[in-house]
């Protein structure tokens, strides 16, 4: 039985007729580090901003704990938060900074001193008290938000978009740290951000939003490789999709016909009805491209590169079959070189991932 | 909305910030607007000297916004756009009136121009009178093309270089590019300054009641009908007339040209080598700064050559007589010290209060708030003026005569510059400071405290400069309601330079002009060079 910590239950958000948070209901289990993950737009930080307390909830409830915290203020949720722009009072020391809370809280001098140092010294920010939020690093800056947050020993940690001010090197480096200290601290964590690969690196569960609604809730593996719907597929990494009819379905395989071909897939958990319209989300990296026909004769599609880019660890082709265009990732393409002209692409069944029609 | 009566103090603050604009703009505008009746409004196509007061009042608009906007922008131009020599030198001129008196640039052309004047007749000889239309339209152009530089100067700023790059790229150089480029993107910043500029001379006293003689215009006529006839009526009725366009400009440029400025103001002033400047261009640009900034060095030299000259214009012996003279009657400069302090102060403070309730908090009649906070901008002085005599001469509100009519006056009249101030301060200070502190624990109270008021220090002081400097230097709003028992330097000085005393007319200014920049000093020395004054 996992212990739920923070309990959102149609939770609704209204900016004059526009719905932001559309009757959102979210379960998040104690010392998780969950993700509200989505486009520019689709209601995650404003979710998270009713859990912190800025924004009064026009319909639904939010728990912590046993406790509803609709009408409760904002310091008395004992939730922090750290912002996108880290909002470090730029008039005040880090020291100030970070022991800002306490001192209205009017704890003894000695103790704050204590307390201070101690988190500072936790995010390796010692020597830095003195200085003002102008004199340090971006990096540093946002372990000193971090600091001002975890000084107050909050039981719910929100994040929003913390590192998207960071560049992209100090980004993965600070990320792991973070990840680091939540699992440490054990602190329930809800974090924003739009960056797929951030979600994927560092969540115990994400929530895929759009348009003001949760539209999926899962390990990161299971959005990666079992998203929902067209949408999340499409949001969380690359994915080429084939649409087509379910002609066969039986415990050892489902065929679908695409109208060019007939596909085979594996059954395992999703279930499918002869005669149902059906999406296929393939990704990339699944897809075997050769230039000689595979001798493996399922689900081989016959193709024309009409386009590639090297980026490294990888290279992308985009391959025309008949009118339909997949995108093929070839990793360590170092041995092969740059292929053109006629190839092969063979789908493994089991990597074909299958979406209902209209989801 | 439910947020906000979780607060009573908050409430409390937001009635006092309504009753006192409600009572002290919005009452006394109604008492001037309701004073006269219909008929006396119906008789003004008939009055003669009203139209012929409206009629000077319309050109001296024309002609004065014209010359100070055109320089104002060869100026601004200059400064921006140029490597004109000494272009530092001319931006440090032309900003000095806009720490004088506005009456000053007038009784200063008297001394220099006039019949007995130093260049005029003095050096060359010549009787002429510059009293009148034309000396009017000098001493309005300069005491106003300042204001127009400044802010045509952060038109021309904010237009990204690269914009005018990219024309040059295309094949426009030169008056082309000007043409086709830099001018249609400051348009509208071109057409704000010139409107504000209206704005300032169409209520302009200083200048016409010193200078302009017998050419009557709208403020000065309405000072001579309670002045010389006591005409109550009279001026209530000049000085409606006068709102009215006043008011109109003002909405019309803060409403549309306002929306249509082009640029963004991002605070980044980009540095890129300014191409070499034609030369005919560069020597025709030095000339007109050059030939401006002596008009406005006459200025300094002839107020202070006044104060120190026996009998101006026959007898140029020095003596020290005028300032014993000012010293030995010192009640109207400590008066107007005391005053404009205080007021300068309490305008900032309730201004300050009034932008973060605006900038911050939600709550009904908040759009109201913001319109009746700037709106004392679209006043004219002496409408103001008489607002105040009308509202709070008589009972049940007396401050006949008392210190307080003019202080009130004077705080409610600077409210718009301590407003825009604050109001752009909270703009640049990131809502999520505020969030922050409140989810750390701070109630509104300490977040105003703690976070905002801290970091909007330099914009409480910048605003506390501006209304003081304007506090000190007014005539057209104290001039209605001074009596002997609570004069302050500027009537006292248009009083000396009527009865002919101008060398006592001049060191009063001169001292006053001197202890205003005795304040701006103290405050560059206390608080350094972040202070930005006249950001308009």
């Amino acid at each position: 039985m996992p212990d739920v910590h923070i309990r959102i239950i149609n939770l609704t958000k209204k900016f004059g007729a526009v719905a932001a948070v559309d009757h959102v209901s979210l379960e998040i289990e104690r010392g998780s580090f969950t993700t509200l993950l989505g486009p520019s737009g689709c209601g995650k930080t404003t979710t998270l901003r009713l859990m912190a307390g800025f924004y009064s909830v026009d319909e639904g409830e939010i728990y912590f704990g046993d406790r509803c915290v609709n009408d409760v203020p904002s310091h008395q949720r004992n939730a922090t938060m750290v912002f996108q722009d880290y909002a470090l009072f730029p008039h005040m020391t880090i020291f100030e900074n970070v022991s800002y809370g306490l001192r209205i809280n009017k704890l003894p001098p000695k103790e704050i001193e204590a307390r201070v140092e101690k988190t500072l010294k936790f995010l390796g920010l010692e020597g830095l008290g003195d200085r003002s939020p102008g004199m340090i690093s971006g990096g540093q800056q946002q372990r000193a938000a971090l600091a001002r947050s975890l000084v107050m020993e909050p039981e719910v940690l929100l994040l929003d978009e913390p590192l998207s001010n960071l560049d992209a090197k100090l980004r993965v480096s600070i990320r792991a740290e973070l990840r680091q200290i939540q699992k440490k601290l054990g602190i329930t964590t809800t974090y924003v951000t739009h960056d797929q690969e951030e979600a994927l690196a560092l969540s115990d569960s994400i929530a895929v939003m759009n348009q003001g609604k949760v539209v999926q809730v899962g390990t990161p593996w299971d959005i990666y490789y079992r998203p929902r719907n067209t949408f999340v597929a499409d949001f969380v990494g690359i994915a080429n999709f084939i649409r087509g009819k379910v002609t066969d379905s039986t415990p050892s395989g489902i065929l679908m016909d695409t109208g060019e071909e007939v596909l085979r897939l594996d059954p395992r958990s999703s279930q499918a009805s002869v005669g149902q319209k059906i999406v296929l989300s393939v990704r990339p990296e699944t897809i075997l491209l050769s230039k000689q026909p595979p001798e493996d004769q399922r689900n081989v599609l016959t193709g024309r590169i009409k386009t590639h880019s090297f980026v490294g660890h990888f290279i992308r082709y985009w391959v025309l079959c008949g009118t339909r265009e997949f995108i093929v990732d070839l990793h360590d393409p170092s041995g092969l070189g740059v292929q053109e002209g006629q190839v092969f692409l063979q789908l493994h069944p089991s990597k074909l991932h299958l979406i209902p029609e209209g989801e | 909305m439910r947020k906000i009566f979780r607060e009573p103090l908050l409430v409390a603050t937001l009635l006092l910030v309504f009753l006192g604009l409600g009572f002290f703009v919005l009452y006394p505008m109604v008492s001037v607007l309701t004073y006269p009746s219909i008929q006396d409004f119906a008789s003004i196509p008939g009055n003669a000297r009203y139209l012929r007061a409206i009629y000077n009042t319309f050109i001296m608009v024309l002609l004065s916004t014209t010359s100070a906007v055109v320089i104002g922008f060869l100026f601004a131009y200059t400064f921006t756009r140029t490597n004109v020599p000494l272009k530092k030198v001319f931006k440090t001129f032309a900003l000095l009136p806009l720490f004088s008196p506005p009456f000053m640039v007038a009784f200063s052309y008297i001394l220099m121009f006039g019949r007995n004047g130093l260049i005029s007749y003095t050096l060359f000889g010549v009787r002429y009178d510059i009293i009148g239309w034309h000396g009017l339209w000098l001493s309005e152009t300069i005491a106003f093309f300042p204001l127009a530089a400044l802010i045509m100067e952060g038109v021309l700023q904010s237009i990204p270089p690269s914009l005018e790059y990219a024309g040059r790229n295309l094949g426009a150089t030169g008056w082309k590019l000007f043409r086709t480029v830099t001018f249609p993107l400051a348009r509208p910043g071109v057409a704000g300054a010139a409107l504000l500029v209206a704005i300032y001379v169409l209520a302009d006293f200083g200048n016409p009641i010193m200078i302009a003689g017998s050419f009557i215009v709208l403020p000065t006529e309405a000072w001579y009908r309670v002045s010389g006839w006591g005409d109550v009526t009279g001026a209530a009725v000049l000085t409606s007339i006068l709102l009215l366009p006043a008011f109109f400009f003002f909405v019309f440029q803060r409403y549309w040209v306002g929306k249509r400025e082009y640029t963004t103001i991002t605070g980044k002033v980009t540095l890129v080598d300014i191409p070499p400047t034609k030369w005919i261009l560069k020597w025709f640009l030095f000339g007109c700064c050059t030939l401006v900034s002596l008009l406005i060095l006459c200025i300094f030299f002839g107020l202070v050559a006044g104060a120190f000259s026996k009998g101006w214009g026959f007898d140029y012996r020095p003596t020290l007589s005028h300032w014993h003279h000012i010293f030995s009657y010192s009640q109207p400069l400590i008066n107007s010290l005391y005053y404009a302090i205080i007021a300068a102060l309490v305008s900032a403070s309730f201004a300050m209060v009034s932008a973060y309730l605006v900038a911050r908090k939600e709550f009904v009649g908040k759009k109201t708030l913001d319109f009746i906070a700037i709106l004392p901008a679209a006043i004219p002085g002496v409408f103001f003026g008489i607002g105040y005599s009308l509202s709070f001469n008589t009972p049940p509100i007396d401050l006949y005569g008392t210190s307080l009519i003019i202080i009130f006056s004077m705080i409610f009249w600077n409210i718009p510059i301590g407003y825009q101030t604050a109001h752009g301060g909270f703009q640049q200070i990131a809502r999520s400071l505020g969030e922050a502190a409140s989810n750390l624990g701070a109630s509104s109270l300490r977040i105003f405290w703690d976070i905002e008021l801290p970091l909007l220090k330099s914009a409480y002081i910048s605003a506390f400069i501006v209304s003081f400097i304007r506090a000190v230097t007014t005539l057209s709003v104290i001039i209605f309601l001074v009596t002997s028992t609570n004069i302050v330097a500027t009537f006292r000085i248009l009083n000396l330079v009527n009865d002919g005393f101008l060398g006592q007319g001049a060191a009063l200014t001169a001292a006053l002009l001197f202890l205003t920049f005795v304040i701006l000093g103290c405050a560059r020395l206390l608080f350094g060079r972040k202070i930005e004054l006249f950001k308009i």
